[in-house]
C-alpha cells in the first residue's frame, strides 16, 4: 500500500498536479506530519493511524492546512487522507477554513484492524484512490453500556470522568473542528479560571455543545486526554442525537448545510462563516 | 513552503514528555504531542501544549548588554566577552579563585551543565558551583545516597500504573507533574489504593482512599508512625530485611516510640486513619512512594527522605517494578544538572572532588590542576557574597531574585558583588542586577540532551535558528573559556561534549547521540550494549556493601513555629498553570488567562474570623518581610495554615520564606514559616 501511495505521490508531483503532498514522514522510527515538495524524499513517506493531518495547531487556533493555504494561497496541496480526515476537510471547507479547490485528496482506505482499533463506522473516504473498502464497526460496547444505564448512573459516570480533567485543553487542541479564535473555554465568564478540576460539567460542555454537529468522530480528543476521559463515546452519543434531531451527519456531504449554522430563515450566517467564528 | 515537525523534549517539569515543534518556513507555529513517546503517549499538560509561545516573545534578549552609568547598553559579543574575561582575571588575581561563584541551570542541557562545571573548576579554579537542585532535591541526593547509595528516582514513571498501592507524600502530582498523575489515575482505575499525605487538599485527594492531613513539617513523625504500626502488626518483609538491609534494630528502637496516639499528638492525623493507611501500604504486593518538595524543602529534608526510604525497605518495596521511592524532580533537567556535577562537591556521575583518584582522572582529562576543597552551596554563596568573600558571580539560566528564600537578603548579596554576569533568555529580575548580560537561546534553538526524573536521557533538537544574535549556552561558555585563554573548550557540537561526558562518567558510559536518536536511555547505562536501567537496586543496593541501610530518625520541629505575633503557618509551592519564577509561563497567553497573578489561600474559618472576603488584598508578614496579595478563600488549606504560590514577582512568596537550612543538604525551609495576616484598609478588588 505505502509503495502505491509513494508512486502516486511522485506522479502527482512530477505531473505538476500538485505543488506539494501533505503526509506522514518517518525519521529515526518516529512519524510526524510533513509537507513533501521534493520527490527524492518520498522514500520516507509513511501511513499510520497515529496522526491526523487535519490537526489544529496552537496558538493560532488554525488548522495546519488552512495555515499553509493562508501563507501560500496559490500552492496546490495533495493530501493523503483517510475517511475521518476527509470528513474533517469537508466540514472545515463548509466553515470557510480551507479551500478544497486548492487541495487534491488522495483517499486511502483503512484496514479492518485499523477500523476496529478506532471503532470507526466509516473507515474509508469518498474519494477512495488506494486500498480496499472494509466494513465499518457499527457496535460500540462503551456506547451501548452507557445507554443501558439510568440517567442518574450516567450522570454519576460522567461526573467522575470530568472530575479527572486537568485542564490541559488537549481535547480542544487536537480537534480538527476546534478553530474558534475566541475560544469560550478559555474565558472566565463561563467557568472560573485557574482551578482544578474545571467546573463540572460546564467546562467540557462548552466544547460538546460548540462542536456537537461538526464532530467527525475521529477520536483525536480522546487520544489526547492525559486522564483517559472517554470523549469519543460522548461524541458518539451526541452524534446520535444530532442525527435524530436534524437528520444531519458531519463530514459526509459538502452540499448539506450544517443545522446549527442555519438561521431561522434557514440561510447560513455567511458573515459569521467568513469571520471564522 | 517548508512544513516540518522537530521531535524534542518538554522544557518544563521533570516528567520528560516528548513533543514535536511545528515549524513553517522557519517559524514556530505550535506543539504536536508525540504519540509514540513512552511517557507522554500523545498527551501533554497545558504548559507543554503552549511551550512554543515564550520562545518568540518580544522580550527575548537578542544582543549582549553591558551596564554603564546610564544603564544597560547594547554591546558586541567581542566586547561583552572580553569585558567579562578581563574582570574575571582581575578578580582571580586580587582575590583568588574562591572569590568566584557560579550558578548553573536545571533548564539547560546536560552538555551545557557539564561545560559550566568544567569551566568553573578548570578555568575559574573553584568548586563554588551549584544550581537550583539545592532548593528542591538536595535532600534527596544526600538522603537516598545514605539509604540506598544512589540519590535518584528508583523506578520508572510507567511502572506506577501497575502498583497496588501508591503513597503520595508532599507532591501535588496532578498539578506539578500532570503526565505522571496520568499513571496514578490509571493505577487507581485498575484497583490500586491511593494514600495522600499532605496538609493541603490537593487535586488528587478527590481520588484518594486516605487523605492524611498532617501539620506542616511533621513528616518524620507520620512515616515513623506508619513503621510502628507495621512492626506492631508484624507486616514487615522479614526476608527482604534480613537479606538486603542492615540497621533494622536501630530503626525498631527509634520508631517504636511513635505509637499512633503519639503521632496523632504531633501531626494531628487521627490515629485510626494512620493505622488503616499504614496497613494498606504494607499489605500491597507492589507499593510505590512518590514524594517531592513537600518532603525535601524542610530543615529536616534529609530526615524526611531517609524516612521514606526506611518505610520502603521495611516492606520490601525496593528493587522490583512498580515499587520504590520516587522523588519527582521539578525541572526538565534538574536530574541532568546534578548528574553532570553542577554541584559543589562532585564531578559528573557524583564522583567526589575530595577523592584523589577521581580528581587525578579529571585533571588528566582537562590538563589542569583542580581545587580539592568542596565549594559553597546556593544559600551559602549569598551569605559569602554579603560578607564580601565572594566577589564575582556567573549565573546561567537561574533567577534567584524570585526563587531563593528571603529575597531581600538575596538582593543585598547580589548588589554587594563586584561583578555579576547573567546569561539568560530574558532580562529576569536577577539579570537586571547584572554588569554584563549574555543573551542565550531557548530549548527550541539548540541541540543537546535533558535527563528526566526517571533518569531518562533524551534528545533536545534544534527547531529554529537562534533569535537575533543570541547564542546557545554551550557556545557562550566555550567562547568565554577561550577568551580567558583556555585551550580545552574547542567543541564542534554538543555531541562532542557528550562524548567527553561519557568517557569520564561511568553511569553515562553507554550513551551516544546515535543511540538517543531512536529514543531515550535510562542511566545507569555503562556500556554501548547496555539497554539502560528501568529500576534500581534489583539485586543489590548501590552502597559499598550492597545493603540498604536503615537509619533511626527522630522527629524535629520546623525551624520557625507560629506564635502569638505570627500565628499562621505559611507554606509555599507552585500551581498547575505557572512554572517557577514565571519567566516562561508568564509570557504565555493562555496560562496568564488562567492565573494572572498570585494569591494567598486562606481557610474559610480564618477568613471569617479576620473578616476577609474573596479577592480582597491582604498584607502577609513574616520576620523577613511583607507582601500585599489577593485572598483566595478555600478549604484546600486547613485552619491556621496559608499557602502562597511562589511564581509571582509582584507578590513574591520568597520575600517571606525562612532561609533556615537543613544542616546537611543545605536546602531552605520553604514549606514552613510563621506568618501573620492583616487587612489592607480601604482596598478591595470588588
Amino acid at each position: 500500500m505505502i509503495g502505491n501511495i509513494r508512486d502516486l505521490a511522485r506522479k502527482w508531483l512530477e505531473d505538476k498536479e500538485v505543488d506539494a503532498i501533505f503526509a506522514l514522514r518517518e525519521q529515526n522510527g518516529y512519524l510526524a506530519p510533513y509537507l513533501f515538495t521534493n520527490v527524492d524524499k518520498l522514500g520516507s513517506m509513511e501511513i499510520s493511524t497515529q496522526y491526523r493531518l487535519s490537526y489544529t495547531c496552537r496558538p493560532s487556533k488554525e488548522n495546519i492546512l488552512s495555515l499553509m493555504q493562508r501563507k501560500e494561497p496559490s500552492t496546490r496541496i495533495g493530501i493523503v487522507a483517510r475517511g475521518c480526515e476527509e470528513r474533517a476537510l469537508i466540514e472545515l471547507a463548509k466553515r470557510s477554513q480551507i479551500d478544497l479547490g486548492k487541495t487534491k485528496i488522495m483517499g486511502i482506505a483503512c484496514t479492518q484492524e485499523e477500523a476496529i482499533e478506532c471503532k470507526c463506522e466509516r473507515p474509508y473516504p469518498d474519494n477512495l484512490v488506494l486500498g480496499q473498502k472494509v466494513e465499518g464497526v457499527s457496535q460500540d460496547e462503551n456506547v451501548d453500556a452507557l445507554l443501558n444505564k439510568s440517567i442518574t448512573e450516567r450522570l454519576a459516570f460522567w461526573r467522575y470522568q470530568f472530575s479527572k480533567c486537568i485542564k490541559c485543553y488537549g481535547c480542544r487542541n487536537a480537534c480538527p473542528m476546534c478553530f474558534c479564535k475566541d475560544c469560550k473555554m478559555e474565558q472566565g465568564v463561563f467557568t472560573e479560571t485557574g482551578w482544578l478540576p474545571p467546573e463540572i460539567p460546564m467546562f467540557l460542555f462548552i466544547r460538546f455543545s460548540h462542536i456537537s454537529e461538526r464532530c467527525i468522530w475521529c477520536g483525536e480528543c480522546e487520544k489526547a486526554c492525559p486522564v483517559d476521559i472517554p470523549l469519543l463515546t460522548l461524541f458518539k452519543l451526541l452524534r446520535r442525537d444530532i442525527k435524530d434531531l436534524f437528520d444531519y451527519e458531519a463530514g459526509m456531504d459538502m452540499t448539506q448545510e450544517a443545522p446549527l449554522l442555519t438561521t431561522l430563515d434557514e440561510m447560513p450566517m455567511k458573515e459569521e462563516l467568513a469571520s471564522g467564528i | 513552503m517548508e512544513y516540518k515537525n522537530i521531535l524534542t523534549t518538554c522544557p518544563y517539569c521533570g516528567a520528560g514528555c516528548g513533543f514535536y515543534l511545528q515549524v513553517i518556513d522557519g517559524e514556530l507555529v505550535g506543539v504536536l504531542p508525540c504519540k509514540s513517546h513512552p511517557v507522554s503517549q500523545g498527551k501533554l499538560c497545558i504548559k507543554g501544549w503552549n511551550a512554543h509561545e515564550f520562545v518568540g516573545s518580544p522580550d527575548r534578549l537578542t544582543k549582549p548588554l553591558i551596564k554603564r552609568d546610564t544603564g544597560f547598553t547594547v554591546a558586541s559579543w567581542d566586547e561583552a566577552l572580553s569585558t567579562v574575561a578581563k574582570k574575571f582575571k582581575e578578580c582571580e588575581e586580587s582575590h583568588g579563585p574562591d572569590s568566584f561563584a557560579v550558578l548553573s541551570s536545571a533548564k539547560c542541557t546536560n552538555e551545557e551543565n557539564y561545560l559550566m562545571m568544567k569551566f568553573t573548576r578548570a578555568v575559574l579554579g573553584t568548586n563554588n558551583i551549584d544550581h537550583c537542585a539545592r532548593l528542591c532535591h538536595a535532600s534527596t541526593v544526600v538522603g537516598l545516597v545514605q539509604s540506598f547509595g544512589s540519590g535518584a528516582m528508583t523506578n520508572s514513571i510507567r511502572e506506577l500504573e501497575d502498583a497496588d498501592c501508591i503513597l503520595i507524600i508532599g507532591s501535588n502530582t496532578a498539578e506539578q507533574h500532570p503526565l505522571i498523575a496520568r499513571y496514578i489515575l490509571r493505577a487507581k482505575e485498575k484497583g490500586a489504593k491511593l494514600i495522600v499525605v499532605d496538609p493541603r487538599a490537593i487535586t488528587l485527594v478527590q481520588f484518594a482512599d486516605y487523605h492524611l492531613r498532617q501539620r506542616p513539617g511533621t513528616d518524620v513523625a507520620v512515616l515513623n508512625g506508619f513503621m510502628s504500626v507495621i512492626l506492631n502488626d508484624g507486616l514487615e518483609d522479614k526476608d527482604f530485611i534480613k537479606e538486603r538491609t542492615e540497621g533494622i534494630e536501630e530503626l525498631k528502637k527509634t520508631v517504636e516510640k511513635y505509637t499512633p496516639e503519639h503521632v496523632e499528638e504531633i501531626t494531628h492525623i487521627p490515629k485510626d486513619k494512620l493505622i488503616d493507611a499504614a496497613r494498606t501500604y504494607a499489605k500491597a504486593e507492589h507499593a510505590s512512594i512518590i514524594y517531592s518538595m513537600g518532603i525535601t524543602q524542610h530543615t529536616t529534608g534529609v530526615d524526611n527522605v531517609i524516612s521514606t526510604a526506611n518505610l520502603a525497605m521495611l516492606t520490601g518495596n525496593v528493587g522490583k517494578p512498580s515499587t520504590g521511592v520516587n522523588p519527582l524532580r521539578g525541572q526538565n533537567n534538574v536530574q541532568g544538572a546534578c548528574d553532570m556535577g553542577a554541584l559543589p562537591n562532585v564531578y559528573s556521575g557524583y564522583q567526589s572532588v575530595t577523592d584523589e583518584k577521581t580528581r587525578a582522572k579529571f585533571e588528566n582529562a582537562w590538563k589542569v590542576k583542580l581545587p580539592e576543597k568542596p565549594g559553597a552551596t546556593v544559600v551559602e554563596m549569598m551569605n559569602e557574597a554579603m560578607k564580601g568573600n565572594i566577589k564575582a558571580m556567573y549565573i546561567m539560566g537561574e533567577n534567584p531574585m524570585i526563587s531563593d528564600p528571603d529575597i531581600g537578603h538575596v538582593r543585598e548579596a547580589l548588589k554587594s558583588l563586584k561583578f555579576l554576569v547573567v546569561q539568560d533568555i530574558f532580562l529576569t529580575e536577577t539579570a537586571q542586577l547584572a554588569d554584563v548580560v549574555f543573551p542565550a537561546v531557548s530549548y527550541a534553538e539548540k541541540e543537546g540532551t535533558f535527563t528526566s526524573t526517571e533518569r531518562l536521557v533524551q534528545m533536545v533538537r534544534k527547531a529554529i535558528k537562534p533569535l537575533g544574535e543570541s547564542k546557545a549556552d554551550w557556545q557562550i561558555i566555550c567562547d568565554l573559556a577561550q577568551a580567558m585563554g583556555s585551550k580545552e573548550f574547542e567543541y564542534g557540537s554538543p555531541a562532542e561534549v557528550m562524548n567527553e561526558v561519557t568517557s569520564l562518567t561511568p553511569s553515562y558510559g553507554g550513551i551516544t547521540y546515535e543511540r538517543l536518536q531512536r529514543g531515550g536511555l535510562q542511566w545507569p547505562c555503562p556500556s554501548k550494549e547496555h539497554p539502560g536501567t528501568p529500576y534500581l537496586h534489583k539485586e543489590k543496593f548501590a552502597r559499598a556493601d550492597g545493603k540498604g541501610k536503615f537509619l533511626g530518625i527522630e522527629f524535629k520541629e520546623p525551624a520557625e513555629l507560629p506564635d502569638e505575633e505570627y500565628p499562621f503557618i505559611l507554606t509555599t509551592g507552585r500551581t498547575m498553570f505557572h512554572f517557577h519564577t514565571g519567566t516562561m509561563t508568564r509570557r504565555t497567553s493562555l496560562l496568564n488567562k488562567e492565573v494572572p497573578t498570585g494569591y494567598v489561600e486562606i481557610a474559610p474559618a480564618d477568613a471569617k474570623r479576620l473578616a476577609i472576603i474573596k479577592g480582597e488584598f491582604v498584607l502577609i508578614q513574616t520576620r523577613r518581610g511583607q507582601i500585599k496579595i489577593k485572598a483566595l478563600i478555600t478549604e484546600r488549606v486547613s485552619e491556621g495554615i496559608i499557602f502562597i504560590p511562589f511564581h509571582f514577582a509582584e507578590c513574591a512568596a520568597n520575600v517571606l520564606t525562612n532561609p533556615a537550612l537543613d544542616p546537611v543538604a543545605k536546602i531552605p525551609e520553604y514549606k514552613v514559616c510563621a506568618a501573620k495576616i492583616e487587612k489592607v484598609q480601604g482596598t478591595s478588588s470588588y
